[in-house]
């Protein structure tokens, strides 16, 4: 039985990794580009399509079933928390979530920032880490450009994505804590993993085998 | 559009709860009654329970969940609680109503129950299911029973598109014990299993296990979903007595479902885990395309009945009645809406002779609308026909 396969890569920097990485296992389609104005891209002759939607919204596409399978960082789905199969690490888009304070502003311990705020883009999974830390803050939600909170006195403290570190030297913020490492992984949906097995299965393995794993 | 007259009472209702309007409450009806029909078809009777009970019943069912349901107080201050499952109560009635009864009893239910949920789509904090419970029978002939039934029940209602699946609490329990795991790495085992996190789960088995060999097997077992050849390699990995067993249990079952002509519906997942922590040996979830969510679930417990006085095996499965509808609502497009009613209309005077043309009508077997208020004679081009009647002086 041929089994339709609808594919979601997440806008932004892990889009052009993620569907090169599904070229190499034979999963393509002409025209699939980040820039692309079509929303959904399709390959008949695979029986697949894909599509590509925002970041956060990624995981929810495929909770609900609108596509069976996805690309996206563990960082979005560490934040969203949606029902859906976490099949395989591909190990790419690695970055580091965490918690920074203005040099001036560092303190001797962890627990020293209680009742401090917090800004982030990423609220359940801060509010999460300063839980199970004991520690009592006030959680800010912004969506992007955190370093600025701290700056202007919106925030003390910051929870964010840092991949090299320079966004945060230039703007004198240091680390106290890590939260998670992320990396992009590979998402289905919980009935087409069952309905649809034995092609994302074979997906999975094709993938795995490209990663090194 | 601006509201000059200020902003208008708009009374809410609860968060989780939802109103069925007509259309919907008539599939509902509809999906209901062929799952009533369904399981009487198989022996089973219908029973009907308090929609709220002591707390302390849902506290031997071993709840887990306590936070999960909604509680509040009879007059004398004891806890009451919206039943959360279906499951409980009629473990209840087995351990005291029932208790003379011989075995095995066949119960089928059809209920709303309550839980505190994130709501969305197809998951409301009141929801309603579907069920049976199989009491008193501990053979794979009754588990294969109810999955064969589960699968009846979603083909009757008209979902043409789903998927069992079928795994077993006691192997994998025994498992984690065998390969030794700590009690919290079992734990976390458990729960990466729970929310289908195969990524930690691989983490974790890579950290903990020792030999490569040994890794790879449990990976494969845990991981991969199949048929007979599935139940072999697990066979092969089972290391005691209750592993092995609990695999022939489902090889057993297996055989059973071929019988009952439903094994191209079925396959097996041996890390399937279901939320409930009173399982204790077959295992199922249901899965349709488009819900993110099982559409139906269940399995053995046998020993939630000790703790009503009653020791006993028990099997059965339960069925989103929502769910079902919204996964009918994209496979079925028999569903779309009720039969229209005749209408009959009538001119002052004429009342008293459409009531009674209504009423013959109707002892035919017809649906019929009067309606409530005189109407002007219909233009000459509009023909009568079976939908509507105008009834003259």
């Amino acid at each position: 039985m041929r089994q339709e396969l609808t594919i979601a890569l997440p806008k932004g920097k892990l889009f052009d990794k993620a569907a090169g990485m599904l070229k190499k296992v034979g999963f393509e389609a002409e025209g699939l580009s980040e820039s692309s104005r079509k929303l959904v891209i399709a390959n008949e002759e695979l029986a697949i399509r894909f599509i590509i939607t925002k970041t956060m919204d990624l995981p929810t596409y495929v909770e609900y079933g609108a596509a069976d399978i996805g690309i996206i960082g563990k960082d979005v789905l560490a934040e969203e928390k949606k029902n859906v199969y976490e099949l395989l690490d591909l190990g790419f888009g690695r970055c580091r979530m965490m918690l920074a304070v203005p040099e001036a502003m560092r303190r001797e311990k962890l627990t020293d920032y209680a009742h401090l705020r917090v800004a982030t883009k990423f609220p359940h999974v801060a509010e999460q880490f300063f839980r199970r830390a004991g520690i009592q803050v006030e959680i800010i939600k912004l969506n992007g450009s955190i370093e600025l909170a701290p700056m202007v006195g919106l925030s003390e403290l910051i929870v964010d994505l840092v991949e090299t570190g320079r966004t945060l030297k230039e703007n004198k913020l240091v680390e106290i804590a890590e939260i998670q490492v992320s990396t992009a992984r590979f998402i289905a949906n919980r009935a087409s993993y069952k309905m649809k097995y034995d092609r994302i299965s074979r997906l999975v393995e094709a993938l795995r085998q490209e990663c090194g794993g | 559009m601006s509201n000059r007259e200020g902003a208008a009472f708009v009374p809410q209702i609860p968060y989780g709860t939802r109103d069925f309007l007509p259309r919907e409450a008539w599939r509902k009806r509809k999906v209901e009654n062929t799952l009533a029909a369904t399981f009487a078809n198989w022996g089973y009777e219908e029973v009907v329970t308090p929609t709220y009970e002591y707390l302390a019943v849902f506290g031997e069912g071993g709840l887990d969940a306590v936070d999960q349901v909604f509680k509040f107080f009879d007059r004398s201050n004891r806890t009451l609680v919206l039943r959360p499952d279906m499951t409980t109560p009629i473990a209840r009635l087995s351990g005291t109503r029932f208790r003379e009864e011989t075995a095995p009893l066949k119960f089928f239910y059809l209920a709303n129950v309550f839980r505190y949920e994130d709501a969305q789509a197809g998951r409301q904090c009141e929801f309603y299911q579907a069920g049976v419970e199989l009491l008193g029978e501990s053979s794979p002939v009754a588990d294969a029973e109810v999955i064969a039934l589960a699968v009846e029940a979603l083909r009757a209602a008209g979902l043409q598109s789903f998927q069992i699946s079928i795994g077993q609490a006691d192997f994998l329990r025994s498992l984690i014990g065998e390969i030794g795991l700590d009690e919290q790495q079992a734990e976390e085992l458990r729960h990466l299993l729970v929310s289908k996190d195969m990524v930690g789960l691989v983490n974790l088995l890579e950290s903990a296990l020792l030999s490569r060999d040994l890794k790879d097997r449990v990976k494969h077992v845990l991981l991969t979903n199949g048929k007979a050849e599935l139940l072999k390699e697990a066979k092969a990995l089972a290391g005691s007595e209750a592993s092995r067993k609990a695999i022939e249990n489902l090889e057993t079952i297996y055989s059973l479902l071929k019988a009952h002509g439903v094994d191209e519906f079925v396959s097996f997942d041996l890390g399937l885990v279901r939320d409930f922590d009173y399982y204790t040996g077959m295992v199922f979830e249901g899965y349709t395309p488009g819900l993110g969510f099982p559409v139906c679930g269940g399995g053995r417990y046998d020993k939630l009945l000790e703790a009503f006085g009653r020791s006993q095996p028990a099997t059965g499965f339960a069925l989103g009645v929502d769910r079902l509808l919204m996964a009918l609502e994209k496979q079925d497009k028999t569903l779309v809406k009720p039969p229209a009613p005749t209408i009959v209309a009538w001119e002052d005077g004429a009342q008293e002779k459409a009531i009674r043309l209504a009423a013959s009508l109707r002892a035919a077997g017809k649906a019929v609308l009067v309606q409530t208020a005189p109407s002007a004679k219909p233009a000459a081009g509009m023909a009568e026909d079976g939908e509507y009647i105008f009834v003259e002086k």
